[in-house]
């Protein structure tokens, strides 16, 4: 089935005026959803990135507490790199959200949004790369921490450790190529809406 | 409570301009009733600061185009979803098959467009002439003109293929 651009907008016309006239919402279904209890999907920050964020500072704070615990240079560097991560991580997190969903929706024009978002979602991308590589580091650092911590060994002085970190990276190099993949196709996104709109 | 009619009422006297643009920008049935919830909290959220400068349509048109690029770019999350009325987004202008079908296939030839001129021809469709477009859509009267001749020509393109 095809279509001319005429009828096309002759359609579109029948269609609204009969849509106009069926007058489908009544008075109670729009006063439910400006309730206060309806929760906004663009609301900025909710329970996950809070949860998230006290769990990742319980753990900074757990390691910096116990730092005398770490007798060699390498387990002292482990730890403070691993605090230094689970503060930034989170930080990061929930600012590139609040960030790519804190443009004015009501004061602005499609174009400005538009140009916002793109921006946005650029700069979230950049964001979302350089945390999946700190968590990618976290895990590498924290496990001897946690193994000194936690069982009271020096991890690096087992041999074994150094098998799983072979194994691990041979993962982490196919999974991170799969999501850098995905972060490109996002930035291609933002780059062609950011072009339609020079 | 006098201003709670008022929105009420404005809602109710736009709720098909409400439906089209979900339809466009939404993909599937749950997606669009989540988003006219969405505009519709959105529009009352700003509806204090709307202070009749412009149309109602024009302020109806931005913040709900802003709320579905919005909507677009959310983390995907489950929220509470108030459980509209189904009716709401029943198609009863559908019915007959043969429209059913035209009226389907002239939403997939507008989602098939991007995102920047899907919203140019949703306004041209709905009877704008340029310069409430330009006005909606922060593009000047002329760019809106051009981009316009392009789009057109895509559809041209995309229906006759």
């Amino acid at each position: 089935m095809t279509m001319e651009l005429d009828e096309m907008k002759k359609l579109w016309t029948d269609m609204s005026a009969e849509r106009e006239k069926q007058k489908l919402l009544t008075d109670q279904m729009v006063q439910n959803m400006t309730k206060s209890n309806y929760q906004s999907k663009l609301k900025k920050i909710r329970i996950p990135e809070i949860m998230g964020t006290t769990i990742s500072i319980a753990a900074a704070l757990y390691i910096l507490m116990d730092m005398q615990q770490f007798n060699t240079w390498y387990l002292t560097g482990c730890g403070i790199i691993s605090a230094i991560i689970l503060v930034l991580l989170p930080f990061l997190s929930i600012r590139s959200v609040y960030r790519l969903q804190s443009v004015n929706i009501s004061g602005v024009s499609y174009k400005e949004t538009l140009l916002a978002y793109a921006k946005r979602k650029k700069e979230f991308v950049s964001v979302q790369k350089l945390a999946f590589i700190l968590g990618a580091l976290l895990v590498v650092v924290i496990l001897p921490v946690m193994g000194k911590l936690i069982g009271g060994k020096d991890l690096f002085a087992e041999s074994w450790l150094w098998i799983w970190y072979s194994i691990g990276f041979l993962f982490f190099s196919f999974y991170a190529r799969y999501v850098f993949r995905h972060y490109m196709n996002s930035v291609s996104e933002a780059e062609v809406i950011l072009k339609e709109l020079e | 409570m006098q201003q709670d009619h008022a929105f009420v009422e404005i809602i109710r006297e736009n709720e098909a301009l409400i439906y089209k643009i979900t339809r466009v920008y939404a993909d599937t049935r749950e997606d669009e009733q989540d988003l006219y919830q969405e505009i519709v909290y959105q529009l009352w959220k700003s509806f204090p600061s709307f202070r009749n400068e412009s149309k109602v349509s024009t302020w109806i048109y931005r913040v709900a185009l802003n709320t579905a690029i919005a909507y677009l770019n959310k983390e995907k999350r489950k929220g509470m979803v108030l459980p509209i009325h189904e009716i709401l987004f029943n198609r009863p202008e559908e019915r007959d098959v043969v429209k059913e079908e035209q009226i389907g296939l002239l939403y997939s030839h507008i989602k098939a467009l991007s995102i920047v001129e899907k919203g140019i021809i949703l306004l041209w469709l709905d009877g704008k002439n340029y310069e409430e477009i330009a006005d909606i859509t922060g593009f000047s009267s002329s760019n809106v003109g051009t981009r316009l001749g392009r789009i057109k020509q895509k559809l041209s393109h995309q229906i006759n293929q």
